[in-house]
């Protein structure tokens, strides 16, 4: 035998010794088997979303019937539920007070064909389950997703929606009782930029804004049309605008903001300051994405997405986000992207994130908004998000 | 440094604006819009009419590169998916989908003949995304605002169908100079 057996004897021995023991100490317990799972239990979220929640909206290119709105968790990463959404799926709009979530819609009665239904779907923000739908004409435009698309009035009380069938028209919803007002045209003239509780502007093909006021009823008081603010030949602003406290601001394919300032007596063209010296102009520095603007209220810090390239690239993605301080009109901060972005949100809070993402993938990247530092990435949200809104 | 556009893009957006200027009730627009593009002769209207045959093709010679990429040159302001790849042609819808009725319009170098030429982006409707070919290209195309020389606008809408986008075709309707 061999020199060492008496040792493994007494090794086996004592092993068996230990099994006994622990067999004793932890009895029927130890081994118990787990305990059955409650039936039937579907999650609730919160009453109200934390600042670093924000709301993934997937257009589905490769499956147009199928939109989705993914709801995630900036500081936990975590997916926290999502919204079916149908046709043509834009985003969800979000009302300050919360409780709700509002999400326009386009069916077809036999999914991809049939006779077509516009709805807008009011879904319970805690449950996120459909609590109620207004039928809205059929003629919501049917776009790449971009702001502008729909939004609320100031006062959250009427959702404007913009209509292309190729005539071009905006439809009103009263959001409060829930129901139709109409559709208000606004021929040659495209998008909603609300600008107060009753009025918003579009933008029209020559350049020039109509203002649109409302009555009480949400119906149309009266159109009014300013100078052509923009130079639709020689360098045209991207649709993509975002809202800076009394002033949207939008940049032009060449990288000139445009700053439009809401006044009592209707929408002001403020000075126009370039996003880019000379010099980058020169190593063609451009804006690009599909939301490639996002503002911080509170500091007044706007972020770019920036590549190189030429005109006909305005909607590629880009590895750079520039920071800027509206206030003083310089740039203060470059932020390198883990994945190139073509859409950015940032959240509004204090410690503010910031959010990315691009059609070309379906993740997330989310980065501390204020050192630029890339946190985490969420992966597989859909197929194609694009718009990033923050509830 | 903005790029100068050219006489024709010029010309398109003029006549783009000031029919947004003059027309101002819904419906209208469809109306006269359908009489004007139904009319020949008038190829470098912003919007050209679907499902009809155009102006004669170059022959093969002159038109060089593979229909079914991206790089293609009449695809220079493409949005969507490649007809061609989906059992269409640069041309034509595939089997079971209709021809947009109005679409908006690019101009393209064609480097086979150094001629530019109209490109109608017409889609293809009435059915799923094709899911092929994938092409994004904004060649001289402008936002929203600018509908008939918007690629982010699904035509569909438009049809008879309804607004299922399946593909788009790059279908030659003149010569821009």
């Amino acid at each position: 035998m061999a020199p060492g057996s008496s040792v493994n004897r007494t090794r086996r021995a004592w092993a068996r010794a230990a099994l006994a023991l622990a067999a004793c100490v932890c009895g029927a317990r130890g081994w118990a088997q787990l305990p059955a799972d409650p039936d039937g239990v579907v999650e609730q979220l919160p009453s109200k979303p934390t600042p670093h929640w924000v709301w993934v909206n997937d257009t589905s290119f490769f499956a147009y019937p199928d939109g989705r709105a993914f709801l995630v968790d900036g500081d936990s990463g975590k997916m926290l539920g999502m919204l079916s959404t149908g046709i043509s799926f834009t985003g969800v709009v979000v009302p300050k007070a919360g409780g709700v979530i509002y999400s326009p819609e386009i069916y077809f009665s036999r999914g991809s064909r049939g006779i077509r239904t516009d709805v807008v779907t009011i879904y319970d923000a805690k449950r996120l389950l459909p609590v109620g739908e207004i039928e809205i004409p059929p003629k919501r435009a049917s776009i790449i997703p971009m702001a502008g698309a729909e939004a609320l009035t100031d006062d959250d009380r009427f959702l404007l929606i913009y209509n292309f069938t190729p005539a071009q028209s905006v439809t009103v919803v009263d959001a409060h009782a829930r129901k139709l007002v109409g559709e208000i045209e606004t021929a040659g003239c495209a998008l909603v930029y609300p600008t107060g509780p009753r009025s918003f502007f579009s933008i029209c093909g020559d350049g020039a804004l109509l203002e649109t006021t409302l009555t009480d009823a949400g119906t149309l008081a009266r159109h009014a049309r300013t100078a052509e603010f923009i130079d639709v030949l020689k360098d045209p602003v991207t649709e993509k605008g975002v809202r800076w406290r009394d002033t949207w601001l939008f940049a032009s394919f060449e990288g000139v903001l445009h700053p439009f300032r809401i006044t009592a007596t209707g929408v002001q063209a403020d000075p126009t300051w370039p996003l880019f010296t000379p010099q980058e102009l020169a190593q063609h520095w451009r804006t690009g994405g599909l939301q490639h603007l996002a503002v911080h209220a509170a500091s007044g810090r706007l972020f770019a997405i920036m590549h190189q390239g030429g005109p006909e690239t305005r909607e590629d993605l880009g590895a750079e986000v520039w920071v800027y301080d509206v206030a003083t009109r310089k740039r203060m901060q470059t932020i390198t992207m883990h994945n190139k972005a073509g859409s950015i949100q940032v959240s509004q809070d204090t410690q503010p994130l910031l959010f990315a993402c691009s059609m070309e993938s379906n993740r997330l990247d989310i980065y501390d908004a204020t050192s630029g530092r890339y946190l985490r990435t969420v992966e597989s949200l859909g197929q194609t998000p694009a718009l990033l809104i923050i509830p | 440094m903005p790029d100068t556009p050219s006489p024709i893009d010029a010309l398109v957006e003029r006549m783009a604006r000031d029919m947004a200027r003059r027309v101002s009730r819904r419906g209208f627009i469809g109306r006269v819009g359908a009489l004007l593009f139904s009319t020949a002769g008038l190829p470098l209207l912003p919007v050209a009419r679907g499902g009809q045959p155009g102006p004669a093709q170059p022959d093969a010679a002159t038109d060089p590169g593979d229909p079914q990429t991206c790089e293609y040159w009449r695809h220079c302001a493409t949005d969507g998916f490649l007809c061609s790849c989906c059992g269409g042609s640069v041309h034509s819808c595939p089997p079971g989908t209709e021809f947009s009725a109005v679409t908006w319009v690019g101009t393209c170098h064609n480097p086979g003949d150094g001629h530019d030429y109209i490109i109608s982006y017409n889609d293809c409707c009435g059915e799923s995304e094709c899911g092929r070919c994938l092409c994004s290209r904004h060649e001289d195309d402008k936002p929203l605002y600018v509908p008939f020389k918007a690629n982010d606008y699904n035509w569909c809408p438009g049809s008879k169908v309804g607004g299922a986008y399946h593909c788009t075709v790059a279908r030659i309707v003149g010569v821009a100079k």
